[in-house]
């Protein structure tokens, strides 16, 4: 049996010390909350935001002036559009100027060229959204700003389950230690708790077979807050769109977003719509919100690359520092050691594989769930995207929000967690990861995360949709969930992580499998062969999935 | 193997292990060295190269992520 530790007591509990919950616990704290963040990895280096970013999507009214309508269009015809509630993007462009000016003060360097900057990620003739930033030590200011108030961080600490008080209302979580070669169970009573757990990589597989872990976002990132608030009846939501990113093909680390050049085909031909030329001020967003260009264009014949050949010294020298400032040191060294020089050479670019960014977890203007005392924030929530921008000040909106709860809910007495009857099962389970390790031949988690991708990419992926796709995938996840959940084996705190995980995504992709075949329309990257038309009533309508009396349950809602 | 640890230059700490984000690098307690241990599981993400005060790791991208790349003038004939 693991052992089990003593247990903590927190106002508010934040799962994931990425961008979305170190301000989330800056937030709290600063309300007053005793605040815990419980990490997997190091909060100094985590999540998609580990190493950097460059562009911070906000609404700066010094900078764009009084049209915050304009600048609210722009965000939602942007990459970060198309499954955001309007009512979020109208209190987003609020707020964001604040975290602007809030980074700034505490060293993460908001106007690194002396003044605002906004570059890149741009059509021609519009506004532009994304804020130029030197983000290369985000994750280090930010666990330093936490700290500073007195937030507990807990570093190599994952989330299995959330626990519910007889009330419904929210009670604690169970997590667990990774930090010695054999795991320990650390339950933690709370009487708020934020999910930011970011994205879902690893649901779908990137092309680079047998490299699961070779993805543009964090790998770590597995899907347990979706999974964990499902099952205690939160709802999810805009789980049937799928959304990709782009960038160097298979070094999917690399990214896109600061490349300055232009997409060309082999002869020279520009591909998108916008730029012929390339400059700082716009880049080419057409790898942003045209990704289906790529195979498309593969199809026809033609690889498409990132030419920069014409790309003037200036805004070359420009570029690298951007990229430096993202994060993407890897890709720089890697050119250097490679000898690749932009200046003659051009880079093969490709659509990725689809991840959950800002699909999930449905919140209202609180940040708050359905579930009493459940706040989500960041790439974790369902109906607002924002990416860094959005993590951040929704993230400390979040905070503030569930710390006022919390603080409102202190009288209440936190029961004995560890006697839940979803505890005990809990262990049950953990128990026996490690006792069929026995050399016996059971399954570790690769063999599950590799089937459960290639399943993902077949029957819930961009290239087909159909009802009968989506009926036969199920019918085969859910025999592979079936069968993983009773022979999968562990024999140390790494793969016992990792076999969580892949149980998490096997959930998740059930639900993007549902909500799939519920929409029986065409709409952005959810392409239905069997359904061609974008049926206009839906125009206005997000499609919601919820656990009711033990079933998921599918319901439309309006925008709001 | 993604990250590389130049033995020669690392002195122990363990800031690599500690900082990875996807607990490829564990400490080896015995060895007072950090190790490899899942090196197919590297994000290639660079923490451990910014942040070993020794400059003892670097990072070797796999084959099968290697940077596809032309020479302009080349491919189009000038």
């Amino acid at each position: 049996m693991l052992q089990v530790k003593e247990q903590l007591t927190c106002d508010v509990l934040i799962i994931g010390g990425g961008i979305a919950g170190l301000m989330a616990a800056v937030g709290a704290a600063e309300k007053g909350a005793s605040v815990i963040v419980a990490e997997k990895a190091d909060t100094r280096r985590s999540g998609s935001g580990a190493t950097g970013n460059d562009h911070f999507l906000c609404y700066l009214p010094e900078y764009h002036g009084d049209n915050k309508k304009e600048i609210i269009q722009e965000m939602e015809e942007s990459q970060i559009g198309g499954c955001c509630d309007p009512e979020l993007f109208e209190l987003f462009a609020d707020l964001s100027g604040d975290q602007v000016r809030e980074w700034h003060s505490w060293g993460i360097d908001m106007k690194p060229r002396g003044d605002w900057e906004f570059t890149g990620h741009a059509k021609p003739g519009r506004p532009r959204i994304f804020l130029k930033y030197a983000g290369h030590n985000q994750k280090a200011v930010l666990t330093r700003e936490a700290k500073k108030r007195n937030v507990r961080i807990l570093n190599h600490h994952l989330l299995n389950q959330i626990l519910l008080n007889d009330e419904g209302q929210v009670a604690g979580a169970v997590c667990l230690d990774v930090t010695e070669d054999i795991p320990s169970v650390q339950i933690i009573a709370c009487r708020s708790l934020i999910m930011c757990t970011g994205n879902t990589t690893r649901l779908y597989l990137p092309k680079t077979a047998g490299w699961m872990f070779n993805t543009a976002n964090c790998p770590a990132c597995t899907g347990v807050g979706r999974a964990s608030a499902y099952r205690i009846g939160a709802r999810l939501i805009n789980l049937d769109m799928p959304h990709t990113h782009a960038g160097p093909k298979y070094f999917n680390r690399c990214g896109k977003a600061t490349w300055i050049g232009v997409y060309k085909s082999m002869d020279g031909k520009p591909v998108g719509p916008f730029v012929k030329k390339p400059t700082r001020e716009l880049g080419d967003i057409t790898g942003d919100i045209w990704m289906e260009m790529f195979e498309m264009r593969r199809k026809a014949g033609e690889p498409v690359f990132m030419d920069c050949t014409e790309t003037s010294p200036e805004d070359l020298e420009y570029m690298m520092w951007g990229l430096s400032n993202e994060g993407n040191t890897s890709t720089l060294d890697y050119m250097k050691e490679e000898g690749i020089d932009l200046r003659r050479h051009m880079i093969e670019f490709q659509q990725f594989e689809p991840i959950l960014v800002g699909r999930g977890i449905e919140v209202d203007k609180k940040c708050a769930s359905n579930v009493p005392g459940l706040y989500a924030a960041g790439e974790e929530t369902g109906n607002f995207r924002g990416d860094i921008g959005g993590s951040a000040t929704f993230g400390r909106l979040a905070g503030t929000c569930a710390a006022e709860y919390a603080l409102k809910n202190r009288s209440q007495a936190s029961p004995e967690l560890k006697k839940l009857p979803v505890v005990q099962e809990s262990l049950d389970f953990y128990e026996q990861l490690f006792t069929r390790a026995d050399g016996t031949g059971h399954p570790g988690w690769k063999e599950a995360n590799v089937a459960l991708g290639q399943i993902m990419n077949d029957y819930a992926g961009l290239e087909v949709r159909s009802e009968n796709m989506f009926k036969a995938g199920l019918i085969y996840l859910r025999r592979l969930r079936e069968k993983t959940r009773n022979i999968l084996a562990c024999t140390n705190s790494h793969d016992f992580m990792r076999c969580l995980e892949v149980l998490d995504l096997m959930e998740v992709g059930e639900l993007v499998m549902l909500c799939g075949r519920e929409r029986r329309e065409c709409r952005g990257k959810h392409v239905r062969v069997d359904f061609p038309f974008t049926n206009p009533l839906n125009n206005n309508k997000f499609l919601q999935i919820q656990k009711v009396s033990g079933e998921p349950v599918l319901t439309w809602r309006n925008k709001r | 193997m993604p990250p590389v640890i130049n033995k020669e230059k690392c002195v122990g700490c363990g800031t690599c292990a500690q900082i990875c984000p996807v607990d490829v690098i564990k400490f080896n307690k015995s060895l007072g060295m950090p190790e490899i241990r899942y090196p197919e599981e590297c994000w290639h993400c660079n923490s451990c190269v910014l942040d070993c005060r020794q400059g003892a790791i670097r990072l070797r991208i796999p084959l099968p992520a290697q940077l596809l790349y032309v020479d302009v003038k080349s491919v189009r004939g000038e």
